[in-house]
């Protein structure tokens, strides 16, 4: 019998049955936005099942119309004083330790992808194993017109789909359904959700975290989702020319050249997106999938807290600080980019970015050992 | 019965047999545990790296990532990863085809832009970079890449004048026009001044007419001139009026823009190789082909529509060997890809090292990691070091290319003569170790090594055959020595500079911390090349005096020629490995590379020669092997951060180097 118990925090909703574990995000009003504590509690729960002889498998599902929306950025932006980046330099030190976790865990995660899956959102699902989306998933990447760029080892999954499909997802922050999801590997099943409850049903009474048997009852209730006729992924041929360009300036390039062709609305309206992006932003994201692409996913991690630490601190952009008031605080949606022009911004600016920062209190963000655990071979190959 | 159920057959067989264990059982399974994992990077490794390749980072990144991408480039998923490698099991001409396939999607994708129509060190640093990062994917791609851009194109810019940068620059950057370069002959390989092609001036229709006037003047190894080139430079005697005015170089086009063989010339295929296979190397017979005046690369020789033979170098010796600096540039790169395919292998032989094991010391123990054998370290770790000394010198003599001067043509043929011939003999002894350190693993053509080595083999035959590179530096090292004698001046240039101190002294008891000073190698590694270069003189000299002319006495001394050889190039390189240490802060990573130099300077002196000639006694060269061992033990804990700093992605590794237990799964086949 399924035993439900809440825990004292109720914005994580804990459920235990059998062999496998139900993990809730429950902040629905916050479109299950991620708060500092809600990760903390999330990496110690993980950290206990893994531990745990009698746990096999962990479901992780939102409550309400999105899986998550990521982190909680809108708090954090109001909790960071003007020049304290440690409040943020610590929160995303402690997601990134979740997600190393997640993409090395021993056990096998399902995560239920029913409804919104944006930045820290895709972060806590697709590094597990099993990603199941359904007719309500929407995901995203928005970070580039946030001032942010796509972290939590974004630039290690996305630099892994087919051709250029993480770049444009990347750099445009477009939206994906689940089919797409499903296509490009962001995904690894289709389930309908109204079967999600039979599909949990089905899960808590396995006793095995054997992939392949987890795989084969998740495949019972999938169903092969067709693309949309406009999806995007039927462009991969556009987006593979354009989007393998050196520089976003050259990817814009690329795009105005293509669009000389064929007048195609979707290019156009693809190329105002990249306009109204952080030029900043832009530049990182590129970036970061580039390296990401020929790095494991520890090194990503440990690359972008570099990253990220500087966007925190302030001193090269107040680009993050901008892309906040204007989106999520002051929703004015007119941000005031500086650099306001990717011509502005050169290779060695972007370079800082790279580099350790420097402050005393400041240190590369080192992984959590792993070696505990005998790491399944999905998990090994992305070291 | 398919897999899943077979699959979970076996793993019900398990849980039915858990019963007590046997003692017959109690063998767990192998695992692969991931070096990652066990591995502390005491240093930071992509410092490392941005230090070792030197120039153009991000856009090697980039290329890594195009191919990295796309189906062209054959991606496979073994153990959870993906690989790119050709397939070279298809047949040749599939092959070939690939090849191309390749060199279009690279080219449609911007890569090239630049690589002929602009100037500057720029340009010329990404192009090596490029080259670099192509040849890691394979060596097909870069021979047909060099083939086209530093032959043909070197040919053009080099050889040219305005009106031919003009003509043919932009189209062949672009693909449009397809270059090859057809030097060699089936009778003349490294005596270029002896090829047999002939051609003369008709001044009636202002034409040279291009002749092969016997079966050993065909043209032989024309990479590109089987399958694909549009044109080709062809070097020939040029005859004026009865007199043979020595080798020039012309245009001739050999297919039309569908690809049919144009008439009066004959192409035939070289057949498979033992390598190279991706390359359409042919064989070009020229049946009095016609092309028109301008057609002669005329920057330092021309004939006048009346058929006047001009020329701004008088001297036919210094003439020709204007025409060979098309071959210098292909030398340069040629030099700097060996070092990375040595960091290819050896990144793949280390990764495995810290991975397999064999053998327990003692019963009931796990078995022993291959590289915590010092036996096993003493084979690959002094490898490790000669590939850090080979990146500085690869990156000293780019920089020596790409800012060159008419004063410092000298030096740059000799260096890159040296460099060429010892990278590649050393490419090939490390594959040839790496092989072995992977056992029959690697001998599987999806983990490379044991492949690289058909494919690599060639790099000591092409763009010069390295004996013969190797005798013009002692050639060029005695020049210096007779003209510095003549003129009573001090040694100058070519870091000989060291000739006109006192003779360093090797003290007669070495000690480790006397091993591990730079000073001390230093002048270790210059005793070696002073002492051969006189020796060389003297031998030189007695020959002579016997009455021997001084191109037989040469070649009578061609044993201490190749020492002398060898002396100036480890100690070459040794330069550049201190002049880059020196340029760096304190901080563990200098440490590690003080300790990699010491080791690179210690297994020069492991040479016979130190024991040959005398520099070392019997007992300082034991010093020597032991100081070995144990840098070989202190670097141990470094191998992982080390090869890893070779920036090699894991895609264009193998699969050998990561977890090579589920790559060879019943259920990932």
């Amino acid at each position: 019998m399924a035993s439900s118990v809440s825990s004292q925090q109720d914005k994580v909703l804990v459920e235990a049955n059998s062999f496998a574990r139900i993990i809730t995000l429950n902040r629905p009003k916050q479109l299950n936005a991620l708060s500092f504590q809600m990760i903390s509690q999330l990496l110690e729960l993980f950290l206990v099942y893994e531990e745990d002889p009698n746990v096999k498998l962990v479901i992780l599902k939102g409550k309400g119309r999105a899986f998550s929306v990521g982190g909680d950025v809108a708090s954090l932006v109001r909790d960071m004083r003007a020049d304290d980046w440690r409040v943020g330099a610590n929160f995303f030190s402690q997601l990134y330790k979740f997600i190393y976790l997640i993409a090395t865990y021993s056990k096998l995660q399902v995560s239920i992808l029913n409804g919104i899956v944006m930045g820290g959102g895709a972060g806590v699902s697709v590094h597990g194993r099993f990603r199941v989306a359904t007719e309500n998933t929407s995901f995203a990447m928005p970070e580039a017109a946030l001032g942010l760029f796509p972290d939590v080892a974004a630039s290690y999954f996305l630099s892994r789909l087919p051709g250029f499909f993480g770049e444009y997802v990347g750099l445009t922050g477009s939206r994906l359904d689940g089919a797409e999801m499903l296509a490009c590997g962001l995904a690894t099943h289709f389930v309908p959700s109204a079967k999600l409850s039979m599909l949990e049903a089905a899960l808590c009474d396995v006793d095995s975290s054997d992939p392949a048997i987890i795989s084969t009852i998740i495949d019972q209730y999938s169903e092969q989702p067709s693309l949309k006729e406009h999806s995007v992924y039927n462009r991969l041929d556009v987006i593979d020319r354009c989007f393998s360009q050196r520089t976003v300036e050259e990817i814009i390039s690329a795009l105005e050249r293509e669009y000389g062709h064929q007048s195609d609305s979707w290019i156009f309206a693809t190329i105002q997106t990249l306009k109204k992006s952080s030029p900043t932003s832009l530049k990182l994201c590129l970036r970061s999938i580039r390296e990401g692409r020929l790095q494991g996913v520890g090194q990503c991690l440990v690359r972008e807290y570099r990253m990220v630490s500087h966007v925190m601190r302030g001193e090269l952009s107040k680009d993050f600080f901008e892309g906040c008031r204007a989106t999520l605080l002051d929703k004015d949606k007119n941000p005031n980019w500086e650099p306001s022009k990717l011509e502005l911004i050169d290779d060695a600016r972007v370079d800082c970015y790279f580099c350790k920062v420097e402050h005393e209190e400041w240190e590369d963000f080192k992984l959590p050992i792993r070696s505990k655990f005998e790491l399944p071979p999905y998990a090994i190959a992305k070291l | 019965m398919d897999r899943a159920s077979q699959r979970t057959q076996i793993l019900a067989n398990h849980l039915l047999q858990s019963s007590p264990p046997s003692p017959l059982s109690s063998n767990a399974c192998l695992s692969y545990s991931p070096p990652e994992l066990s591995e502390n990077y005491a240093f930071d490794v992509k410092e490392m790296r941005r230090i070792i390749d030197g120039h153009n980072v991000e856009e090697r990144d980039w290329l890594f990532g195009l191919m990295r991408q796309s189906k062209l480039f054959n991606p496979k998923e073994k153990g959870g990863k993906v690989f790119v490698s050709p397939d070279y099991n298809q047949s040749m001409e599939q092959q070939r085809e690939m090849t191309w396939k390749r060199i279009e999607y690279l080219l449609e994708r911007g890569v090239f832009k630049g690589w002929l129509t602009e100037k500057g060190e720029a340009v010329e640093m990404w192009k090596f970079a490029g080259f670099e990062v192509s040849s890691i994917y394979d060596h097909s791609l870069f021979t047909k890449l060099g083939v086209h851009f530093f032959l043909w194109g070197g040919a053009i810019k080099f050889l040219g004048s305005k009106h031919h940068h003009e003509k043919w620059l932009m189209d062949s950057e672009n693909y449009l026009i397809k270059g090859c370069f057809a030097m060699t002959e089936l009778g003349h390989g490294s005596n270029v001044r002896g090829v047999e092609t002939v051609t003369t001036y008709d001044s009636n229709t202002g034409e040279f007419v291009i002749n092969t006037p016997c079966e050993s003047a065909q043209k032989y190894w024309i990479g590109g001139a089987a399958n694909h080139a549009t044109h080709t430079v062809v070097f020939s005697q040029l005859h004026i009026n009865g007199t043979n005015q020595g080798v020039h170089a012309f245009i001739v086009q050999i297919r039309d823009a569908d690809g049919n063989i144009c008439p009066n010339v004959r192409i035939a295929d070289c057949g498979h190789k033992i390598g190279l296979n991706g390359v359409d190397n042919g064989r070009i017979w020229f049946d009095n082909v016609r092309v028109p005046r301008e057609n002669l690369l005329n920057s330092v020789a021309d004939v006048s529509p009346d058929g006047k033979y001009l020329s701004s170098i008088e001297n036919p010796d210094q003439r020709f060997a204007a025409f060979m600096a098309p071959l210098t540039v292909g030398r340069v790169n040629i030099a700097c890809t060996a070092v990375y395919q040595s960091k290819v292998a050896l990144a793949i032989a280390i990764r495995y090292a810290l991975t397999r094991r064999a053998f327990s010391l003692k019963p009931n123990e796990p078995e022993v990691l291959l590289l915590d054998y010092p036996s096993h370290q003493r084979r690959l770790i002094p490898l490790v070091a000669k590939i850090y000394a080979m990146s500085f010198a690869a990156n000293y003599l780019k920089m020596l290319y790409v800012k060159r001067t008419p004063q410092s043509n000298k030096t740059i043929h000799i260096v890159s003569s040296s460099f060429k011939a010892t990278f590649t003999w050393n490419n090939m002894q490390i594959l040839q170790e790496c092989r072995e350190a992977c056992g029959g693993q690697g001998l599987k053509t999806e983990n490379r090594v044991g492949h690289l080595k058909g494919e690599y083999d060639v790099q000591s035959t092409f763009e010069g055959d390295n004996n013969i590179l190797m005798q013009q530096v002692s050639k060029a090292l005695f020049a210096e020595y007779v003209a510095a004698q003549k003129r009573n001046k001090a040694f100058k240039g070519l870091g000989l500079e060291h000739m006109n101190k006192p003779c360093p002294v090797i003290p007669s008891q070495l000690t480790s911390s006397t091993l591990r000073c730079s000073q001390f190698l230093v002048d270790a590694l210059c005793l070696r090349e002073r002492d051969l270069l006189n020796r060389f003189i003297a031998d030189v000299s007695k020959c002579k005096a016997e009455g021997e002319s001084t191109q037989q006495a040469f070649l009578m001394c061609y044993q201490l020629a190749e020492d002398l050889g060898r002396a100036f190039s480890d100690r070459a390189i040794f330069q550049t490995f201190i002049e880059a240490e020196a340029t760096l802060p304190a901080g563990s990573l200098k440490d590690v590379l003080g300790t990699l130099r010491s080791l690179y300077a210690l297994i020069c002196l492991e040479d016979v020669s130190y024991v040959r000639y005398g520099y070392l006694s019997v007992e300082n060269g034991a010093s020597v092997r032991r100081e070995i061992t144990k840098i070989c033990s202190e670097l141990r804990p470094h191998a992982l951060a080390l090869v890893t700093s070779f920036g090699i992605p894991d895609a264009f590794l193998s699969p050998i180097a990561f977890n090579w237990i589920e790559a060879n799964s019943w259920s990932s086949d």
